[in-house]
């Protein structure tokens, strides 16, 4: 770029193609759909077959995994943003809303008892409301499709006791978390990211 | 009706150019802004210069591993003289 002498007018537009070329962007964030869609399947079908088959006493054991999907998490987020070139506002925000959104679900998973067990459709309405933000914030359609997926599940699990709501869990994770998921993932690499 | 004067800070193309990068991000690092503005490394890091010693922006230098990564973020003082300098120049397109 050159330097010289800026009419009113060249001014305006130069302003106006920067603002155009800071907003050009795809941002691949399936990794955590991925991981967490995966996690929480795995969680769902593993305490389903303890409790089913009775290998263990306490068959909610199962989710003990969870936790190594906040570290993956974390640490993959840090990473990911000390390589980042670029950091756009939406960025943070989208750090933020997830942090609160798996606050929300501890403080669900927590006191359990409370609300009388009712934990998955709880955790499946919360998930929605990051799913569908996070599509909104991103412009992906295909995740605001998955949240209404994990509210319909939602909603389902509710009909059902504790044990059945674990395939609902497993289902509508798979469709309104996974699938969008890989969605992204093949739209990035279109993209070369 | 008299026209202020524009801020002769911003009223050359590539600081202008960076300063209408950086109030649409968070931040961003120096290459990033060196590809965007299709700007010369050593004349893209003078004219920076010149906008963090106005407090227009701050600029972290930091390394990342062996390489060194230069991150610039636009400042409240900034983002003031900015929306003065889109203010101003909107006067002078007025017809």
């Amino acid at each position: 770029m050159e330097e010289k002498e800026l009419s009113p007018k060249e001014s305006l537009d130069l302003i106006n193609s920067m603002i155009g070329k800071a907003r050009e962007r795809y941002t691949d964030n399936s990794f955590h759909f991925l991981l967490w869609g995966w996690l929480v399947i795995l969680a769902s079908v593993l305490h389903y077959w303890f409790a089913v088959e009775a290998i263990i006493e306490e068959p909610q054991m199962a989710w003990i995994i969870m936790p190594i999907g906040a570290i993956i998490s974390t640490v993959y987020g840090i990473r990911q943003d000390k390589r980042a070139r670029v950091t756009h506002y939406t960025d943070k925000l989208y750090g933020w809303l997830w942090m609160s959104i798996g606050v929300s679900m501890v403080i669900i998973i927590v006191n359990g008892q409370y609300l009388n067990f009712q934990i998955i459709p709880l955790i499946l309405m919360v998930a929605g409301i990051g799913t569908f933000v996070s599509g909104s914030m991103m412009k992906v359609k295909i995740l605001q499709l998955g949240a209404i997926c994990l509210w319909v599940g939602s909603i389902a699990a509710f009909q059902f006791e504790e044990l059945y709501q674990l395939p609902i869990n497993a289902l509508s994770i798979a469709i309104g978390y996974l699938l969008p998921g890989y969605i992204m993932k093949s739209k990035a690499k279109k993209h070369g990211i | 009706m008299a026209f202020e004067a524009l801020d002769p800070l911003l009223h050359s193309q590539l600081r202008l150019a960076v300063m209408s990068l950086l109030i649409s991000v968070e931040s961003a690092d120096f290459v990033y802004i060196k590809e965007q503005t299709g700007s010369t490394a050593g004349n893209l890091s003078v004219q920076i210069d010149k906008l963090s010693s106005a407090g227009y922006i701050s600029v972290e230098k930091k390394f990342e591993g062996k390489k060194p990564k230069t991150t610039c973020k636009i400042t409240p003082v900034g983002v003031d003289a900015f929306e003065n300098y889109v203010k101003n120049i909107q006067q002078y397109l007025k017809p």
